[in-house]
């Protein structure tokens, strides 16, 4: 095949579909990656890209349709053909042999020699690192390196194995603002000397500012394929929910009720000394939500901790409705009304094995409702389960199953569904939406909203500062463990905030950490 | 129902294995029928291997194989002594099955047996001349089942309060047990018309009475077998056993939540210590009538493979425990008839383990055709 458009057309999709069981995962897909291009996948979580990526990469296999490389069909059974064809992967969980040094993980997956050259090795990826602008010691043992730099190792790998496609997939979650930017203008240059990359990601920011192409996916099928430079993250957002989402809430203003919770002077130290609490005062009343802002590791999981009864302050005061709870168990807070959303559902919240029915009902298996003399109540727990199914539009096959198969976004519905069903007074909220999508996210806010204005006392912890600023009514910011200030939402500025999230203080002569 | 069985976790994803034209595939549910049919597989494959021993000693494998069979369940006599073997194995299945649920790894079964029989024995001679067998037997067994939960509850303790390893504790209470056996076998509870390290007998008041008589099938079985449904029920139905679940799935979600994992682990090592103590009164009261040193074969230890090979849940526990006292009562009638050593059988029994282990992760996956373009 030569000349024409289809020439640049490097890696295509034919009309693919792939089923699992209960799910198509992908509908029919048909897409283009062209040659030397930045080729964005765009979709909520479960909208099929990491399916359609494992099928770019031999992992799966289309159950119809084709996949062509140059043009040709190509027949994949294991991520060996792919790599051998010069397609790459750098999977959201690393394949890495921790001990081991970075040059020995990228020549392991070289075959068919019984000896490595490691010295021809060293300077073939040396060259690579000067080419692309890597910056790894190549004898550094795989597990003292931090999860982005392994991220640059799988990178390297690919590379080294002569991969002529790039398929990354949410390459961003584990990196740091400016790992992120490191990593698109490597990524940039890549494109620039001839590699293709696919991106798998569900930020629309970040499609906008790297790729050439964007593909959005909705419910395993290909919504539209775009040039990035031809649509607005409207457009985009439009096509991955099927719906204009409004992600800001309108939160009217309520008036604030009565004192719920009263935290003065507390501290909570712990056992290595990082994120632990020093005098940390705060107020949360009826029908108010107050945020806390900060970069994470500055003392959000002590004071979550501390709140829910899972860690005892050293020193200090916890007073929920006029009751200091301080001596109060886990349990006992639960009794008297304090639910908490944790930050970390999959080990924190729920138990993965259970089915989605017993978890709805975890903390309170021996209440009234549920159960009578240890035993418990079958028919109780039923109903609450297709209850809370109706309530929260948890989308699942039935209570019955297994917790293990739902989404992210559907986990969160299940704790949340579990802490507002006893109309707490005091709701503790951590980082509620962070990895959800955005009909999870808005769903999970105005959930919050909701339950607001119902009359509960809210504080949330978060370090998304758009979600602060938008449903908090005050906003306090936690930096090394202390609140270095407090503003009311009319005031807020991200300005302000950031400053404080830094560190600096704008009261004058008071310097911080 | 099989999917609160905790498993041994799979590679995260992908494939493993690449043949032309075959491949694995994650399954993202694993059905009961499947936990069914890797139990057979494995032990299928366990019989398979071993005659290939049994081959290369010039014996016929179907010969030794219908020995086997024959001793197990080849006559009515057979299968109720085949019974008689399953019946403390059921037992300290169900012991390391409800302590394994929660994750709480009760290595302790044989010294909470022992514990179990030195308890029932300690009543039955105190008291059996004054009781009638139907209070007797009743209260030996709960006597039994004190000392097991106390026995237990040391270790239980020990990991509730200063988070000790369980594993050590419950091996080294195992030790301990025995050497206080030993002592008071070689002094306070010596027969006195005996040399030998053991009791006197106990009259019939003491004993648990048979399901047929002339064999050796005592009640136990039935005891065993109502255990089993107890756990079930226990396991599933209350709000205890919701904790063991929770507790062994996951610890830190159930500490949010306001499960008190210190309580639930004293408590399941007690009611476990307690099932494995019953082992020890069914068999002192069913088959010996009096304590010595060797009235357990190995049961505490083998409950673990018991509760492993039945996947934790208390019907395969039963069924595991049926199966492994038909070898055990069959391999006698092999090595009779074909000269066979009955302990090929402790080899077939830690093949089909190895299997089932293995099993578990296998059921994971399904090999599944890829396809070909011709």
């Amino acid at each position: 095949m030569n000349g024409s458009s289809a020439d640049s057309v490097l890696l295509r999709a034919s009309g693919v579909t792939k089923r699992f069981p209960g799910v198509v995962a992908n509908d029919n897909i048909t897409l283009d990656v062209r040659r030397a291009r930045v080729h964005c996948l765009l979709g909520e979580n479960g909208a099929g890209k990491s399916t359609l990526a494992d099928l770019f990469y031999g992992v799966h296999e289309p159950d119809e349709g084709v996949i062509e490389l140059r043009g040709e069909p190509i027949h994949m059974v294991s991520p060996r053909d792919a790599i051998a064809a010069g397609i790459g992967m750098v999977r959201q969980h690393f394949e890495l042999v921790t001990p081991m040094s970075v040059l020995e993980n990228v020549v392991i997956g070289t075959r068919g020699e019984a000896k490595v050259d490691l010295r021809a090795a060293r300077d073939r990826l040396r060259e690579l690192c000067d080419l692309y602008g890597v910056e790894v010691d190549l004898d550094t043992p795989v597990g003292d390196l931090a999860v982005g730099q392994q991220q640059w190792v799988e990178i390297l790998k690919a590379l080294y194995l002569g991969c002529e496609v790039l398929i990354l997939d949410e390459p961003t979650a584990v990196l740091t603002p400016e790992g992120i930017e490191r990593l698109f203008a490597t990524l940039r240059r890549m494109a620039s000397e001839g590699l293709t990359i696919v991106l798998i990601t569900h930020k629309l920011h970040e499609v906008m500012e790297i790729s050439d192409d964007v593909t959005v996916l909705r419910r395993g099928r290909v919504v539209r394929t775009s040039l990035t430079s031809e649509v607005t993250m409207a457009d985009l957002t439009r096509m991955m929910v099927g719906r204009d989402v409004d992600l800001a809430i309108d939160v009217a203003e309520t008036p604030r009720g009565d004192l719920v919770l009263d935290v003065s002077g507390l501290d909570v130290a712990t056992e290595s000394g990082r994120g632990s609490l020093k005098q940390v005062s705060l107020r949360v009343h009826e029908r108010e939500i107050l945020g806390i802002a900060g970069v994470s590791g500055n003392g959000q999981d002590a004071l979550f901790d501390v709140l829910v009864g899972m860690r005892s302050a050293d020193s200090g005061r916890i007073v929920v409705d006029a009751r200091d709870v301080a001596e109060l168990s886990p349990a006992g807070r639960l009794d008297i009304g304090i639910a908490s959303v944790p930050a970390d559902r999959i080990h924190q919240g729920l138990m993965m094995d259970f089915r989605i029915s017993e978890n709805l009902i975890l903390g309170r298996q021996r209440s009234e409702r549920f159960g009578r003399r240890g035993w418990l109540n079958q028919k109780g727990i039923g109903e609450f389960a297709d209850d809370s199914f109706a309530a929260f539009e948890i989308a699942a096959p039935s209570p019955a199953h297994v917790t293990r198969v739902l989404s992210g976004g559907n986990l969160q519905k299940i704790v949340m569904a579990r802490e507002l069903a006893g109309q707490p007074r005091l709701l503790v909220v951590h980082q509620p939406t962070r990895g959800l999508d955005i009909g999870a996210t808005e769903y999970v806010r105005r959930r919050l909203v909701e339950e607001r204005d119902r009359g509960a006392a809210i504080l949330l912890i978060s370090e998304d500062l758009d979600e602060l600023l938008n449903l908090s009514s005050r906003i306090a910011v936690m930096f090394d463990g202390r609140i270095v200030g407090e503003v009311d939402r009319r005031d807020a500025t991200i300005d302000r905030i950031g400053l404080w999230m830094a560190g600096v203080s704008d009261t004058p002569g008071e310097a911080l950490a | 129902m099989n999917t609160d069985v905790p498993t041994t976790p799979g590679p995260s994803s992908g494939s493993l294995l690449r043949r032309s034209g075959w491949r694995l595939e994650k399954r993202l549910e694993v059905k009961p029928w499947h936990e069914v049919v890797t139990l057979v597989g494995a032990f299928i494959v366990g019989l398979a291997i071993c005659s290939i021993l049994i081959a290369a000693s010039d014996k016929s494998v179907v010969d030794s194989y219908r020995a086997l069979f024959d001793g197990a369940f080849g006559s009515r006599r057979a299968v109720y002594e085949t019974l008689v073997q399953a019946t403390p194995l059921i037992f300290t299945g169900l012991a390391a099955a409800f302590a394994f649920r929660a994750r709480v790894w009760n290595i302790g079964g044989e010294g909470q047996f022992f514990a179990g029989a030195m308890g029932a024995f300690f009543v039955s001679n105190l008291w059996h001349a004054h009781l009638p067998r139907g209070v007797m037997v009743p209260v030996l067994f709960i006597a039994a089942a004190a000392a097991g939960a106390l026995w237990a509850s040391i270790a239980g303790l020990l990991k509730a309060r200063y988070d000790t390893n369980e594993i050590i504790t419950t091996v080294m209470l195992n030790f301990i047990i025995l050497l206080i056996l030993s002592y008071l076998l070689g002094d306070l509870w010596r027969s006195p018309d005996t040399f030998y390290f053991q009791t006197v007998t106990l009259p019939e008041s003491a004993h648990l009475p048979l399901i047929v008589d002339g064999t050796r099938l005592h009640w136990g079985f039935g005891i065993a077998v109502a255990m089993a449904v107890v756990v079930h029920v226990v396991l599933r139905r209350t709000a205890l056993g919701y904790e063991v679940r929770g507790v062994g799935i996951n610890r830190t979600a159930g500490s949010y939540k306001g499960i008190s994992v210190p309580r639930v682990t004293v408590l399941v090592m007690a009611i476990s210590g307690a099932l494995a103590g019953l082992a020890g009164a069914a068999e002192f009261s069913g088959i010996h009538h009096r304590l010595q040193l060797d009235i357990s074969n190995n049961f505490g230890f083998v409950g673990i493979i018991i509760a492993l090979i039945g996947r934790l849940h208390p019907a395969g526990v039963v069924v595991s425990a049926i199966a492994f006292g038909a070898l055990v009562n069959g391999a006698v009638t092999m090595q009779i008839q074909t000269g066979i050593p009955a302990a090929l059988v402790d080899v077939i029994q830690g093949l089909s383990l190895i299997f089932v282990l293995s099993g578990a992760v296998a059921v994971r996956y399904r090999l599944q055709r890829t396809h070909t373009d011709e």
